[in-house]
């Protein structure tokens, strides 16, 4: 099956959404209003300035003799507007309905171009439109003119939208800046509702707005109730765990003044075993070591000492590596890590190698045996607490199934990653990776 | 011989009972306390070869117990424990405690410490060497009480106990000829974890935790007859 992950945007993307498009919406309305009511204007005024023109130019056009007029007219020629003489007009521009308007503006302001007959129509060429027009002298000819400068009235428009667009921008940079901030203990409280869990709690410092400040407070109080409920539990099982060693100290004692020979043996085999269960428990719980500060340890020494210890007790186990490698780390529980893996290996396998592998700022502690792997779906589970896999194939099964747990654990306190992998020509291998920032290789 | 006179300190009735039966069982006089005002009336009014002291009594702890008969006497003591943790073998081995029995036990763990916490305590007098320094060669560091031994890079080098024993016969004969025999004889004090690997397996495993940066670790076989430590050993 295929999941499409939607990217999401975020409070912050979601709320500078909703900003901009407020923004728009009024920007967009009030440049609107503000435009037609500029343009209305505009256009009053323009028929003003046209209006007094055309009653100048018609005035000073018929008070010249016909041979003199297009001279007049060309001198009548302004920037503005665009003035000409004909003695008759071959096609009279027709009045555009849409300036009837203007034209009676123009007539009610100056009516002594009632009788001129005057027509408007716009022209578009191009982008720009502008308005042209004839109309007649008391002689019967006509002169025709066109506005110029539209165009101009254009570019003060798009000047004003970028006028009016700056500030928006800038409302929409510390709207989301603002925004940004606010959310800021937001974005802390996942920080420290994603790390927690894995190590010391994190008290979030107690800022922020009315309901983020809430949210902020019910976690801090959470992860209080949460500690003390997971400390009282540790603390109840710990205890037991210590305490059950009085007695089974008794009961190992006891054993040994049993006359029989098979019978001792077995019970003192029993009683070890419980004893390694308590032991893994309290490794488990963390009730057995106080928290270790790290120092730097030659890990690689250690993996040597491991490898060391479990041929000493008969098994055929092999060490390759460097023979120093120096790493900040909790050396015991580290040792103990590795450890579990190779005990964990020996219990399936007849040979096991571990080794350690420096690479680019991490190390990996790999112990591979040649037994017969975890089936593929077991490997997750099989880092579970208080699972036994494969309980067929286990014959006696030691401990509480916490072996693994506890890897885990103890790897993840160091930053790293525990792997588990069956390995293509058969056997399992446990990949411990932890950073060694900082670390200094000797041999 | 006389047997050896061991004071008991153990809360736990039963457990105290069947701790001093089993080493009366094998020889020795066995002085049972259960609390400290206890123990110290029998240490005040005859001498003791040895204390075997719970960490947890009631009242004063172990720890604090211990330290006050370190202020009065070189006694040997096995600290029992019901806390398996590093950190408590530590402190223990560190305020003074010679050796260190995590609960539970068997008869035989907790004769082979006694036994060898009471020979090695003989012995050590015997050599004049105190056992509560450090000692530095070649830029190496040894702490005796914490068991623990640094590289010349200031990394904790990790040995197992019987290394550990093994390196300490060494730094405390430094220059000098030991005889393989007397190896062995020293490595085995601490029975705990002693098993049938020979003694030039222990060596030649110090030796390569023991090099570093090209250069050879400082124990040099000495053909027929032992080993020997050729390295400057200062104290501190």
């Amino acid at each position: 099956m295929i999941h499409l992950v939607r990217p999401s945007l975020g409070l912050v993307g979601r709320i500078l959404i909703i900003l901009l498009l407020t923004v728009t919406v009024e920007f967009c309305t009030s440049t609107l209003l503000y435009e037609r009511a500029s343009q209305f204007s505009l256009r009053e005024d323009e028929a003003h300035r046209l209006a007094e023109h055309l009653v100048i130019t018609r005035k000073l056009i018929a008070e010249r003799p016909p041979r003199e007029r297009p001279a007049m007219a060309s001198l009548l020629t302004t920037d503005r507007y665009d003035v000409r003489w004909g003695e008759s007009l071959p096609d009279p521009p027709r009045m555009a309905p849409e300036l009837h308007e203007m034209r009676d503006q123009i007539v009610s302001w100056e009516p002594s171009l009632a009788d001129s007959e005057m027509r408007l129509q716009l022209k578009s060429p191009g982008l720009n439109s502008m308005v042209v027009g004839g109309m007649t002298l008391p002689d019967g000819s006509w002169i025709t003119f066109g506005t110029r400068d539209v165009e101009s009235g254009w570019d003060l428009a798009i000047g004003r939208v970028i006028l009016a667009l700056v500030p928006a921008m800038a409302l929409l940079v510390i709207g989301s800046l603002l925004i940004s901030n606010t959310l800021k203990p937001i974005r802390m409280l996942a920080q420290a509702a994603e790390r927690y869990g894995y190590g010391d709690r994190i008290i979030l410092p107690e800022v922020g707005s009315g309901e983020v400040l809430r949210v902020v407070k019910a976690f801090n109080a959470m992860q209080d109730r949460i500690q003390r409920l997971i400390q009282d539990r540790t603390q109840a099982l710990a205890a037991v765990g210590h305490d059950l060693r009085t007695p089974i100290s008794r009961l190992r004692l006891r054993i040994d003044m049993v006359g029989d020979c098979a019978a001792r043996d077995a019970m003192q085999r029993d009683a070890i075993e419980m004893e390694t269960m308590i032991a893994s428990l309290l490794a488990f719980l963390g009730g057995d070591e106080n928290d270790q500060p790290r120092v730097r340890s030659d890990i690689a020494v250690m993996a040597a000492t491991v490898v060391d210890d479990a041929t000493d007790h008969g098994h055929d186990v092999r060490y390759e590596g460097p023979e120093h490698f120096d790493a900040f780390v909790r050396l015991y529980d580290l040792k103990r890590a590795l450890d579990n893996l190779v005990t964990n290996a020996l219990r399936h396998a007849r040979t096991v190698t571990v080794s350690l592998i420096p690479m680019d700022e991490r190390v990996i502690l790999r112990v591979v045996d040649d037994g017969p792997g975890i089936p593929e779906a077991d490997l997750e589970a099989a880092k579970q607490p208080f699972v036994r896999l494969d309980t067929a194939r286990e014959r006696n099964t030691e401990g509480l199934g916490l072996g693994l747990a506890i890897v885990e654990r103890i790897v993840g306190a160091h930053a790293g990653q525990l792997r588990l992998t069956n390995r293509p020509e058969g056997g399992l291998q446990a990949d411990i990776e932890i950073p060694v920032k900082g670390a200094q290789k000797l041999a | 011989m006389t047997s050896s006179t061991i004071l008991l300190v153990e809360d736990d009735p039963s457990l105290r009972v069947l701790t001093a039966r089993a080493l009366q069982e094998n020889g020795y006089t066995v002085r049972p306390a259960s609390t400290a005002p206890e123990m110290w009336i029998i240490f005040n009014a005859e001498p003791v070869d040895l204390i075997l002291l719970d960490i947890m009594l009631p009242g004063t702890s172990g720890i604090e117990l211990c330290r006050q008969v370190r202020q009065k006497s070189d006694v040997p003591i096995i600290f029992i424990s019901a806390k398996g943790s590093e950190t408590d073998r530590v402190i223990g081995l560190e305020i003074g405690a010679d050796d260190y029995l995590p609960k539970p036990f068997s008869t035989r763990e907790l004769m082979a410490r006694v036994r060898a916490v009471l020979r090695r305590g003989g012995m050590e007098r015997q050599s004049d060497v105190s056992r509560r320094n450090e000692a530095s060669f070649d830029g190496w560091t040894v702490n005796f009480p914490r068991r623990e031994l640094t590289s010349p890079t200031g990394a904790i080098i990790d040995l197992t106990g019987a290394e550990f024993d093994l390196l300490s016969s060494f730094v405390h004969n430094a220059q000098r000829v030991i005889a393989r025999e007397r190896l062995i004889e020293l490595s085995r004090t601490r029975l705990g974890d002693a098993s049938d690997r020979s003694i030039d397996v222990l060596v030649s495993r110090l030796r390569r935790k023991l090099q570093g940066a090209g250069k050879e670790a400082p124990i040099t076989t000495v053909r027929g007859v032992g080993y020997m430590f050729n390295a400057e050993v200062s104290r501190s």
